[in-house]
């Protein structure tokens, strides 16, 4: 059995926040609000130690060779004068800077990383199947998929006939897809729940280690 | 009729029931292990091969993008990527993007597998011929994740000054011969939410460095299409690619099988667990789509 103090509040908290599935209660409620604000002051400590320090404040007040860095330092600072009335308006400036740098990195990150990229995997993977034969059922699903899940979403046509059946085939593709989806979200909390089961028995209580 | 009733009885069953029947399959099989066989999948595999196949010196990142909530499924993941890499001579850095406890969960992760070192010689306590700055480098986590991974093509110097210790970067050996991604034989991604699919959709994209992410079961099936399109040379999904990795390791070098046993949680150790659990989840999903399919007969022939 641990002598540890900080593991006995972890095995405490671990309780308070299982003890919902019984019904709601103050325990929970408690341990839902630490650690709420727990996880705010960790994110701003480890923020401030980590980057803000050595990437603003050390090259730039103590070792004093990256003037440069004065320039993101007022941007991130006039993002704060939204709270002061008459010069509210100078946040937009350092919120139009940050928007437009994501807005180009998303758009090419998007293009090039998502959907050039896949549109071509999904247009060659016949291709390759047919190269590979073993392959060639897997690669079919995936463009027969592909195309009638696009027919389903596509709604300037009624969806009748050919266009109808298409699309009952694409509701079909997106329940399996649903269903695999569901089965790895089941296997992802089960394993959250074996992770402090394992803390419970064998970090605080000593056993089956 | 009789058959019905206990139909109903099971679909009125209280759920807190099911959470202890859910609960009873988590604690039994902690207590009494079942030793279920893991097969390997060749997403997983891909990792393995990729790091047997680097010649000793070669050096890869591995990235932190996971926090505490999911440490069950990315811990032994890291781990075992961290322990292939020292018992083959290969060298890593690593590093942690994910805001809520991911420069936590590395520093432990980069502790538990090193041993710690000595403060003198820097030698690695639990690979001895092995020293900190040489072979190994924790960097420490840096805020905003697209951002880093961008400058990081450039220089990792810019973006990682010192180490997570504050020690400057420039004064590592190791990170004497690193620069930018070019430098590095691949990145891989322990990785919770979307940081994993940066990697894949930003760094491979643009700078064509080799991805291979280990990710949490809710991500797998979106992952599953960047790996298929070549954009990530392996995928470890949850629990069960953690498994597998860490089963393919340990049965190619005992003395990690040792190391990973001694640790208070490992893969293996879950997935006895993962198994009944799933099969008891299963068994309720039968029994409540049997009683549906009856209920939904009786209001026919109403």
């Amino acid at each position: 059995m641990s002598t540890d103090l900080g593991v006995w509040i972890g095995a405490f908290m671990t309780l308070c926040i299982l003890s919902f599935l019984y019904r709601d209660n103050p325990f929970f409620r408690f341990a839902e609000s630490a650690f709420a604000g727990v996880s705010l002051g960790y994110y701003i400590g480890n923020t401030f130690d980590q980057t803000f320090i050595p990437n603003l404040i050390t090259p730039l007040f103590i070792r004093g060779d990256d003037l440069l860095l004065i320039i993101p330092m007022v941007l991130g600072l006039l993002l704060y004068t939204r709270y002061i009335g008459k010069i509210a308006w100078m946040s937009r400036w350092s919120l139009g800077i940050y928007v437009g740098y994501f807005m180009g990195l998303l758009m090419m990150q998007r293009l090039q990383g998502e959907v050039q990229p896949q549109t071509a995997d999904t247009i060659l993977s016949l291709v390759r199947g047919i190269s590979s034969s073993g392959d060639f059922v897997n690669s079919l699903v995936i463009v027969v998929g592909v195309l009638s899940v696009l027919v389903y979403f596509f709604f300037s046509a009624e969806h009748k006939g050919a266009v109808g059946a298409t699309s009952r085939l694409g509701i079909w593709f997106l329940m399996v897809s649903f269903g695999a989806a569901f089965g790895y979200t089941i296997m992802g909390r089960v394993s959250i729940l074996i992770g402090r089961v394992n803390f419970l028995l064998t970090q605080v209580l000593g056993i089956g280690g | 009729m009789a058959q019905r009733s206990f139909l109903d009885v099971l679909v009125a069953v209280d759920r807190r029931f099911i959470y202890l029947l859910v609960g009873l399959g988590c604690i039994v099989p902690f207590l009494f292990p079942l030793g279920l066989p893991i097969g390997t999948t060749s997403s997983v595999k891909a990792l393995y091969d990729r790091v047997e196949s680097l010649d000793p010196g070669s050096v890869i990142m591995v990235s932190f993008d996971y926090g505490p909530s999911t440490g069950p499924e990315n811990d032994p993941m890291a781990a075992t990527c961290m322990r292939q890499c020292l018992v083959r001579d290969v060298r890593f850095v690593t590093i942690a993007l994910y805001p809520l406890g991911g420069v936590t969960e590395m520093t432990e992760e980069f502790q538990k597998v090193t041993g710690g070192w000595d403060p003198e010689t820097l030698e690695l306590r639990n690979w001895p011929g092995k020293f900190y700055g040489t072979d190994v480098v924790n960097l420490g986590y840096k805020d905003g994740a697209q951002a880093v991974m961008r400058q990081m093509d450039e220089d990792i110097h810019a973006v990682f000054p010192g180490d997570y210790y504050q020690t400057p970067v420039d004064s590592l050996p190791l990170m004497q011969e690193i620069n930018t991604y070019d430098d590095l034989a691949f990145v891989f991604s322990v990785s919770t939410g979307i940081i994993g699919e940066y990697w894949a959709n930003l760094v491979n994209a643009q700078f064509g460095t080799p991805v291979g992410v280990g990710c949490t079961a809710v991500s797998a099936p979106k992952y599953f299409a960047y790996y298929r399109a070549g954009q990530m040379f392996a995928l470890l999904g949850g629990l069960k690619g953690a498994g597998e990795y860490e089963q393919l390791v340990d049965d190619a070098y005992p003395e990690v099988r040792r190391m990973t046993r001694a640790d208070p949680y490992y893969a293996a150790k879950g997935w006895d667990v993962q198994s009944i659990v799933y099969s008891i989840i299963i068994l309720f999903i039968i029994i409540g789509n049997i009683a549906y399919f009856q209920a939904r007969r009786a209001g026919a022939e109403k």
